[in-house]
């Protein structure tokens, strides 16, 4: 909490400092745009959200008030004023907060909180007040059964990132590199969701699921599923894990000594702290992908002042880039359209917006221009591997020993 | 049954309650001897986890040897903290509940004040490294070696403590205290020293078992809390201010919670573990080795 009220003071006092120099002088030095979300800085989804949002968040409103403002179409720049506090990862928390942030603060825009279960309870609030929401770290199903008029989702949701993961083991089979696919899945919505669309994907490509198992979240030992998975012959490891388990799951599997040609996992993989966890963490392939070499206008800027800006942190290697895509485009539609938010909205719906993270297309809420990806760490940097027509490098399979 | 499941059943189960059982004997000192329920018990393993990550990621040093630090200075800061807090609370409160209640609430401060600092010093991100991260063959089954050394440290610590209360004059001490504090006081033994040895070695132990759980988990500022619930159910499976029923208690719950691992699925493992606290309840509520 100090972190965000920090902050947040230290922009205040630089705002009341500098208000007696700029006063007389410019007119043009509007009232800012005033943004406001939560965030947890403390809590179970501080680790996720301070790796992927937050860096994104302040690197976005450092560059936007140094090119002078926010452009908001018929006012000129205006700069921008964020408005949060740390949810301390409660979801109750936030709730409270998006409302205050409607009905109280009034603010111009919000951005989201981290995480599915986050969004998932303060997107009816945000769109209760018509506020359009960007998730760049919500995946579930059930956003477009609910289908929230104002929330929009940037990651692939769970059919077709695992038809994804299906296609690329398919074609490792015809190559006669694997022959019979573990999966392991942690009990929680994300987990729960991905295995159900794990099951028909796998089927359908014509694989063998030769077990699958699921664990609690917070599982501290996991090597009796490993050394199952081992007896069971299996050569390629599905992990469908969450960060601490994702760590555990890699570390184990070296520990009872399994190094399956192809080992998979989920949220986590695709974070630097992975590869520098597991010395390079060679070979090892994760859910979804992005690194500085896609051919995307404002890939690598945007890789570097990350880098700058954060004391040399990198971007993760997946949804930090639709984060900053997901900020592109609201300061894209506010240049179009000015803070009027239904029209937000209608432009959201209408247009193809071309991102860091490559092109965005909402149907429904839902983005449908990124397909479903596999990332492998390769001699640092995490490729993406599949599908060909988006990939970096080429699979490498088997991989490499463990470090 | 096979006998390699028999072994990783047992093996892994002892690995566990190992780890258990040294957290949860540091918290049964502290509420056997001070009836000072410590919440921010966990802390300090997390403090002890992130001393020995930095240590060793900063400077090299062998996991291991950090215990020689870690367990000093969380000693030392034990001792400062029941001048400093915990003896006043306990010479303000003139009865046992309102003892109870008080440090209660000036444990839950501690809790936010040291995540919070922790939070400041190593930030949210998980941290970790790897140390003894290789497969250790037994019996026709494998074991990661980091968890071995660990539970074998903490075994070895738990039985050493053991030992040292029932054979010193100061263990003769700290067992009369617990068993009929006013007794203890009319023979002439230092309480108010004693709690603060106590309440300092309990803390000590906590910190150890940090160093010790670095070796194997990522760390987080907010990992402490889920170990104070186990060291709490592992002194109330074994009975307050019992030490033998803590580390019995804490090898029991952790091949309970292996059994049901390997023999049924992960998901029941926190079922199993407070069915089997649930039942000892209902049989005998004072705990497996409470009078």
């Amino acid at each position: 909490m100090g972190m965000r009220r920090r902050e947040f003071l230290k922009v205040a006092a630089a705002g009341a400092a500098a208000a007696p120099l700029l006063h007389g002088r410019a007119r043009a030095q509007a009232k800012p745009v005033r943004i406001g979300y939560t965030l947890s800085a403390t809590g179970p989804y501080s680790v996720g959200a301070q790796i992927t949002q937050a860096p994104n968040y302040t690197l976005w409103q450092e560059q936007v008030n140094a090119r002078g403002g926010l452009a908001v179409k018929g006012e000129g720049r205006r700069p921008i004023e964020f408005i949060s506090i740390d949810d301390r990862s409660e979801i109750e928390t936030a709730v409270r907060f998006y409302e205050k942030l409607a009905t109280d603060d009034k603010v111009d825009l919000m951005l989201p909180p981290w995480g599915s279960a986050m969004n998932f309870a303060i997107a009816p609030v945000a769109s209760k007040y018509g506020y359009p929401l960007l998730g760049p770290t919500a995946i579930s199903a059930k956003f477009r059964e609910l289908a929230i008029p104002y929330f929009y989702t940037f990651l692939v949701q769970p059919e077709g990132q695992m038809k994804a993961v299906a296609a690329l083991l398919k074609d490792l089979k015809a190559q006669g590199k694997i022959s019979k696919v573990a999966v392991a899945y942690v009990n929680d919505l994300f987990g729960i969701e991905l295995n159900a669309a794990a099951g028909p994907a796998l089927k359908e490509a014509g694989l063998e699921v030769v077990d699958t198992k699921s664990y609690p979240l917070g599982a501290k030992d996991l090597s009796p599923l490993l050394k199952g998975f081992k007896a069971a012959g299996a050569d390629a490891f599905v992990g469908l894990t969450y960060p601490p388990d994702n760590i555990l799951v890699t570390s184990q599997a070296k520990e009872v000594d399994w190094n399956p040609p192809v080992f998979f996992t989920g949220v986590g993989t695709a974070f630097p702290f992975y590869r520098e966890r597991f010395k390079g963490a060679e070979g090892v392939m994760g859910i979804g992908g992005w690194n500085p070499k896609v051919k995307f206008a404002g890939a690598r800027e945007y890789y570097d002042a990350h880098v700058k800006k954060h004391q040399k942190k990198e971007p993760d290697r997946w949804a930090s880039a639709f984060a900053y895509a997901s900020l592109q485009i609201l300061e894209k539609c506010v240049g179009e359209v000015g803070l009027d938010r239904p029209k937000i909205k209608a432009m959201l719906d209408a247009t193809e917006f071309q991102t860091v993270a490559g092109p965005i297309k909402f149907a429904r809420g839902e983005n449908v221009a990124t397909p479903g990806m596999v990332g492998q760490w390769q001699k640092g940097e995490f490729e993406i591997v599949w599908p060909r027509a988006w990939a970096t490098g080429a699979a490498v399979v088997p991989k490499a020993p463990w470090a | 049954m096979k006998l390699t499941l028999l072994v990783d059943v047992v093996g892994a189960g002892l690995m566990t309650g190992g780890i258990y059982a040294l957290v949860a004997l540091g918290l049964n000192l502290q509420y056997g001897l001070m009836r000072v329920l410590n919440v921010a018990h966990g802390e300090f393993l997390m403090v002890g986890a992130y001393l020995t990550y930095s240590l060793h990621t900063a400077w090299g040093v062998n996991p291991l040897l950090t215990l020689l630090v870690t367990g000093p200075a969380a000693f030392g800061a034990g001792l400062v903290l029941h001048r400093l807090l915990y003896a006043r609370l306990v010479a303000a409160s003139d009865s046992r509940e309102a003892l109870e209640s008080r440090s209660l609430l000036l444990s839950f401060g501690l809790l936010f004040v040291l995540q919070n600092a922790a939070l400041l010093l190593w930030s949210a991100d998980l941290k970790g490294y790897s140390y003894l991260s290789t497969p250790f063959r037994v019996l026709g089954t494998v074991f990661p070696a980091n968890r071995v050394v660990a539970a074998c440290v903490a075994l070895g610590l738990s039985v050493g403590f053991y030992l040292v209360l029932q054979r010193s004059l100061m263990g003769k001490a700290v067992r009369a205290l617990m068993q009929e504090p006013e007794g203890a006081q009319l023979v002439g033994i230092d309480v108010n020293r004693l709690h603060g040895l106590c309440f300092g070695i309990g803390i000590a132990m906590s910190a150890v078992t940090g160093s010790l759980v670095s070796m194997l988990f990522e760390l987080t500022p907010f990992i402490g809390l889920p170990y104070t619930v186990t060291a709490l159910v592992v002194v109330i499976l074994g009975g307050l201010g019992n030490v033998m029923g803590s580390l019995l208690g804490g090898l029991l719950l952790g091949l309970v919670e292996t059994a049901s691992v390997y023999l049924v699925a992960s998901d029941v493992r926190i079922i199993a573990s407070y069915a089997v606290l649930s039942l000892i309840l209902i049989l005998k509520p004072s705990g497996l080795f409470g009078r």
